[in-house]
């Protein structure tokens, strides 16, 4: 039997109309859809507006749930800690002594460093936080890595701001709502980020892989300079990041570089630190809508 | 005695009062999961929104008209933090894909709708990957092996949610 030639609701005009008019509105949704698609592809910042009210709507449902389930694992791995204490008891003890004696060591070095840079006459802005939040959510159902924290313009965050923990550096800031802000992580594959190896400060560029780890490349051509285990740390190029800020550990080699690991895993990191740009020119010269989502 | 043989709680029951708009609610509601709390390092999971409204689709055609794809698919897009307009073209294609499709094909069956949702899911995850590589993140395709995988192996969980949502508001 021939396919009939559409779908006849029956001899009624009305539901006949009725479904053809169904089917011009998808057709016209459809196209505003691609519109919609196209003008975020050109112009990503015509919805900054709105994408920020969507994030200000949506993350204090995030956050609630976030402070439910960090309650309940933190009663789990609570009665954890408590099982066998004394003996963590004894381990924590014998590592603070060790730490004791490395600061006073860091403190001599730090000391050191202040004079010599005062010799050469260095001037060096310390980085300014912001603002500080909790990392209440990612884009779990996407291929881009994004993350949201719990600090927005309200807080004096703005689009651009480089994002950082006490383990290492986060990413930075791609939408500002006014209470949350959603942050571009450096294991995006839009992230690319200048680094230098902190053994021996070879210069390094740092790409996002999109699966939670960044790939390793020398700026120089010629033997693979990466070990297993090695640390890179922001270069400070391009003034965005301030320098020093650790960024990834590597945990395998290939051909001509390497992959590593961020060291700061947002899943684990307390609280997120929204800092200023370390050279504020940097903003005003970045690409617009770069790794915009 | 025919009463006694209607059973108890047989009496009363039918369509819910807003039975139209269990679907749609469905389908956002599938898309707030994307709220949840996890920080993930991989985007492995399922785009749930998707699934449950290609579930819902296949499972009726008038559940959810063509065209109330276009806004679900920027309630989407804004919840999960997606480049707003993409899941409202894909959406929609999806749907006007469907009924074009139902025109030709002469017999349906479990296994038939398995292989369009899952070809359906391939497409829209194809799409996603060249409009991010578009937006700056140009990825190797064998990224986005997995979550398809996932996702075409959840579409009959999001297919028995459906039938189950349909079953409660028609009161069956």
């Amino acid at each position: 039997m021939a396919p009939p030639t559409g779908a006849r609701p029956g001899w009624s005009r009305r539901a006949q109309y009725g479904l053809f008019f169904s089917f011009l509105a998808a057709i016209a949704g459809l196209l505003i859809g691609l519109f919609l698609l196209g003008l975020s592809l050109v112009a990503p910042k015509a919805y900054a507006g709105v994408r920020g009210v969507a994030l200000d709507v949506t993350s204090p449902i995030t956050r609630a749930l976030n402070g439910a389930t960090t309650t309940v694992s933190g009663l789990v791995s609570g009665a954890g800690n408590y099982w066998d204490a004394a003996r963590q008891n004894a381990a924590l003890k014998q590592q603070r002594k060790l730490l004791e004696q490395q600061i006073i060591q860091a403190r001599a070095i730090l000391n050191e460093n202040r004079q010599l840079k005062a010799a050469l006459q260095l001037r060096e802005r310390s980085p300014q936080a912001v603002a500080s939040g909790r990392i209440v959510g990612s884009s779990f159902e996407s291929q881009r890595r994004f993350a949201v924290v719990s600090a927005g313009s309200g807080d004096g965050v703005r689009v651009g701001m480089p994002v950082r923990a006490s383990e290492g550096l986060i990413g930075r800031v791609v939408e500002a709502g006014a209470t949350a802000s959603r942050v571009l992580l450096i294991s995006d594959r839009a992230t690319i980020l200048p680094t230098r190896l902190l053994r021996g400060g070879q210069a390094v560029i740092s790409t996002g892989r999109g699966d939670g780890t960044v790939d390793l490349r020398p700026l120089e051509v010629g033997r693979n300079p990466f070990r297993r285990g090695d640390v890179v740390v922001t270069s400070g190029t391009g003034g965005l990041y301030p320098p020093n800020v650790p960024v990834a550990r590597v945990v395998r080699l290939d051909d001509d570089g390497a992959i590593a690991v961020p060291l700061a895993d947002p899943a684990n990191v307390s609280f997120a630190v929204v800092e200023q740009p370390y050279q504020p020119a940097a903003l005003a010269n970045a690409p617009a809508g770069a790794g915009q989502p | 005695m025919v009463r006694a043989a209607l059973g108890v709680g047989r009496i009363d029951r039918g369509p819910k009062r807003l039975a139209r708009f269990v679907p749609p609610i469905s389908v956002v509601a599938a898309s707030a999961l994307s709220l949840l709390p996890i920080v993930a390092n991989v985007g492995w999971v399922p785009d749930a929104g998707f699934l449950l409204l290609i579930a819902w689709r296949l499972l009726r055609s008038d559940a959810i008209p063509a065209w109330w794809a276009t806004p679900l698919g920027l309630v989407n897009d804004l919840l999960t933090g997606s480049p707003v307009g993409l899941s409202m073209a894909i959406w929609t294609a999806a749907m006007l894909g469907l009924d074009l499709l139902d025109r030709r094909t002469m017999w349906r069956d479990y296994w038939i709708e398995w292989a369009l949702a899952a070809l359906l899911v391939l497409a829209d995850e194809a799409a996603r990957w060249r409009i991010d590589a578009l937006m700056g993140a140009p990825l190797p395709f064998s990224v986005v092996w997995p979550p398809i995988l996932i996702a075409i192996l959840t579409f009959p969980v999001a297919a028995w949610a459906a039938s189950a949502l349909d079953r409660w508001r028609l009161g069956r």
